[in-house]
């Protein structure tokens, strides 16, 4: 069942139309990826579907029926540019939020220290949120998502200033309410994330709809044409190999794009080549192009600054 | 659709609440009282100082022999008699010996000439005393020169004193002390002129904080905009509401205390004294006296004080919340913010037309003005006498008022929290409000 249907979608702008004609919907259950570079209007799709915007035209429907305030209690929304009162002491943050969510103070206070002491800042609860470090005040951030049990999750890049150890604990919470049969929309640059999390996903570009579906899907779509090496010790034959594109090199690992029509053959002339000349093969795997790989092929590089690239890459 | 959710009151509290709590808000609701009986103080001790402006002293040089005798006698703290050449008198005045002298021809009854020497400068204090203690003696003199008798001088140099009785509705008769009542009425205009500006960038300030911090976005997917504007206006309402109440209760317990201290000091007039009572008594009768001259503060004008303190709030206070949202600091909202601001300082610069004749046209039409009314009327309403008509006919016209103003506002409202980036010009605003 879709929790979430989008229906030929328009928002504009003045004359520009930040969400063009955008159709798209999200299973029951399910962690959708919501794609695309900055600047191609997933805030503003975003916005609609929490009904701070209403769209122009289309339709939403969210839970079986047109958006409305009726249905802002059921939804979570983690914004990308996080927002908290400094003044306030985490407690009545938290409390503050869950209330217009509507929960009871009492209630909200309850599950507020409940999650406080699961996310280790138990100890911060009658603090000011401005004498906390950024990654507390994120995961106080993130509790006020979650505080008021949504069945609908919308989270804009939730891992962003989080060190590897926090970074697996929210992944596990966020894989934790997928299981309780939450719908969650997952939007970030960060493609391994959108790869190890995400069922389904939007890629958008300009306000328009490029690429929409099962993740694996997807990938097959793009064809296995991609070879991933490992060898030693570091070798420039690589860069002297015929009909191939490099897509990304380290000392001693190599990730390269096949041109030639049959993908079979090349890589096992390449194979045989890496053999002749003595390298030691640790890796040789030939596989589908990464979300990476498509992301820019499908927008197009052009269409990226250098900071988003940086960004993909991680 | 309901026009409210049980949100609004979940936003009317924590906007109460997290101020309330604050140190700044505890400290200007303790200290308010004292910081305006201080100004107060100042004020008075101001006025009390500027009556005897000139400290200087006055060398007379007399023509006449007599006239500079009963100069000196009418103030010898200011004046004394010379009999040094001019020459040494002005060198005296070089080295800073002396401030000045005052040379009185011996033609002065007819001419009404009188020269004055000094270093220059020493402000207008000094030439005003001369002027009518000099002035008194002349006329006397001239008098005196055509033959009237002494009795019809006295007489006709008795000083005018109005004295101002209310006839109350009841037929009796009370003392009125219009000018004291007019000055209250410029205090509370003037308060309510300060409370609005206060009050008012305390929303536009928090509006600017929520938008900067991008707090505005997990609450408007949470609440609706007009319920977030309306929920912040109210909240800082009712909590000024509680601090001007605080004020005045705090400001009257004072008083209370106050009035046996400022017995304390007061002067005994050896008058009283004579009837033969005890010292303290005679204090405390002088105090009551000066008590009894004090204007009465009655409930009506506390009243009407604290209504239009509210009518003028939210009328603005929607207002600032509207230019808060379509900036993103608080330096940008300086512009935008005058077509707000004007029309709560021009009531001010009105005021002494209102307090002269606080019942004349001009008065009444100011202070049906719904954006003036506030202030205008709150000084009418202390100074003068104001028709049941005109309250009713204001109190109309400043809720409509405060309707379409927070129409208005919440238009703007609702897309300028989502607005970042650049800088909003009127045409904007404009362009919002319609859209």
């Amino acid at each position: 069942m879709n929790i979430l249907e989008l229906k030929n979608v328009v928002k504009s702008f003045g004359d520009y139309k930040a969400t063009n004609d955008v159709s798209f919907s999200v299973k029951e259950g399910s962690i959708f990826g919501l794609l695309g570079p900055n600047g191609a209007g997933k805030t503003t799709i975003i916005r609609q579907i929490t009904n701070i915007y209403m769209p122009d035209e289309g339709e939403i429907f969210l839970f079986g029926s047109k958006v409305s305030p009726e249905h802002q209690n059921r939804i979570g929304y983690l914004p990308e540019e996080r927002g908290l009162y400094k003044k306030l002491k985490v407690l009545e943050q938290l409390i503050y939020f869950g209330k217009l969510k509507g929960l009871s103070s009492k209630n909200a206070e309850a599950r507020a220290r409940q999650w406080l002491v699961k996310l280790g800042v138990a100890d911060w609860a009658e603090k000011k949120i401005q004498d906390l470090s950024k990654g507390m005040q994120q995961k106080v951030q993130f509790i006020s998502t979650i505080l008021h049990e949504p069945d609908f999750l919308i989270l804009d890049e939730p891992f962003s200033g989080f060190d590897p150890i926090n970074v697996d604990l929210i992944r596990n919470i966020i894989l934790n309410l997928k299981e309780k049969g939450k719908t969650i929309i997952l939007s970030t640059h960060v493609m391994s994330q959108v790869e190890q999390l995400c069922d389904e996903l939007l890629l958008i570009n300009k306000g328009k709809s490029v690429l929409f579906g099962e993740v694996r899907e997807i990938k097959s779509r793009f064809g296995k044409n991609h070879l991933v090496l490992e060898f030693s010790p570091d070798s420039s034959m690589i860069e002297d190999l015929e009909n191939v594109e490099i897509i990304e090199r380290s000392a001693g690992r190599a990730e390269i794009k096949l041109l030639e029509k049959s993908c079979e053959a090349q890589s096992q002339h390449i194979l045989r080549k890496l053999i002749e000349s003595g390298l030691s093969i640790s890796r040789f795997e030939i596989s589908e192009p990464s979300l990476h790989e498509i992301f820019i092929q499908t927008v197009g590089e052009e269409n990226l600054n250098e900071e988003e690239l940086a960004q993909i890459s991680n | 659709m309901k026009l409210f959710s049980p949100k609004l009151p979940t936003i009317i509290q924590h906007e109460y609440m997290s101020k309330f709590k604050t140190k700044g808000f505890l400290l200007g609701t303790l200290l308010g009282p004292l910081a305006m009986i201080a100004m107060l103080g100042v004020v008075i001790a101001a006025a009390v100082l500027s009556k005897d402006t000139t400290e200087l002293k006055l060398a007379i040089v007399d023509n006449t022999n007599s006239i500079g005798k009963e100069l000196v006698a009418s103030d010898t703290s200011k004046y004394y008699i010379n009999r040094q050449s001019v020459d040494e008198l002005n060198n005296k005045i070089i080295s800073g010996e002396l401030d000045g002298y005052v040379l009185i021809p011996s033609s002065i009854l007819d001419s009404g000439d009188v020269e004055v020497y000094s270093e220059g400068g020493g402000g207008l204090g000094f030439i005003k005393s001369l002027e009518s203690n000099l002035g008194n003696i002349l006329t006397h003199r001239r008098l005196q020169r055509e033959g009237v008798d002494v009795s019809v001088i006295e007489l006709v140099g008795k000083q005018l004193d109005v004295i101002t009785k209310k006839v109350t509705k009841d037929g009796g008769v009370e003392k009125d002390n219009a000018e004291g009542l007019a000055f209250i009425g410029y205090g509370l205009g003037f308060a309510i002129y300060m409370l609005m500006f206060i009050y008012g960038s305390w929303v536009s300030r928090g509006v600017i904080e929520e938008k900067a911090n991008r707090i505005i976005e997990v609450i408007a997917s949470s609440a609706k905009p007009f319920e977030i504007l309306l929920g912040k206006v109210v909240g800082i309402g009712l909590l000024g509401l509680t601090q001007v109440v605080a004020w005045i209760v705090i400001g009257f317990a004072l008083l209370q205390l106050a009035a046996p201290i400022i017995a304390m000091t007061v002067d005994i007039d050896p008058a009283t004294l004579s009837t033969g009572m005890s010292m303290q008594d005679a204090q405390t009768a002088q105090a009551q006296e000066m008590m009894s001259n004090f204007p009465v503060i009655s409930p009506w004008m506390i009243i009407g004080f604290i209504f239009y303190f509210l009518a003028g709030y939210f009328i603005y206070a929607s207002l600032f919340a509207a230019v808060g949202s379509a900036v993103d600091q608080e330096q940008d909202a300086q512009q935008l913010l005058i077509p707000v601001t004007l029309p709560i300082i021009i009531p001010i610069l009105l005021i002494n037309v209102v307090m002269t004749n606080p019942d004349g046209t001009l008065s009444v039409a100011l202070s049906l003005f719904p954006f003036f009314t506030p202030i205008i009327m709150t000084v009418r309403i202390a100074a003068g006498n104001v028709p049941v008509w005109q309250i009713g006919l204001s109190v109309i016209l400043v809720v409509g008022t405060f309707l379409s103003s927070l129409w208005v506002a919440s238009r703007i409202y609702r897309v300028g929290i989502l607005m970042t980036g650049k800088k909003p010009t009127f045409k904007d605003l404009y362009k919002w409000l319609r859209a």
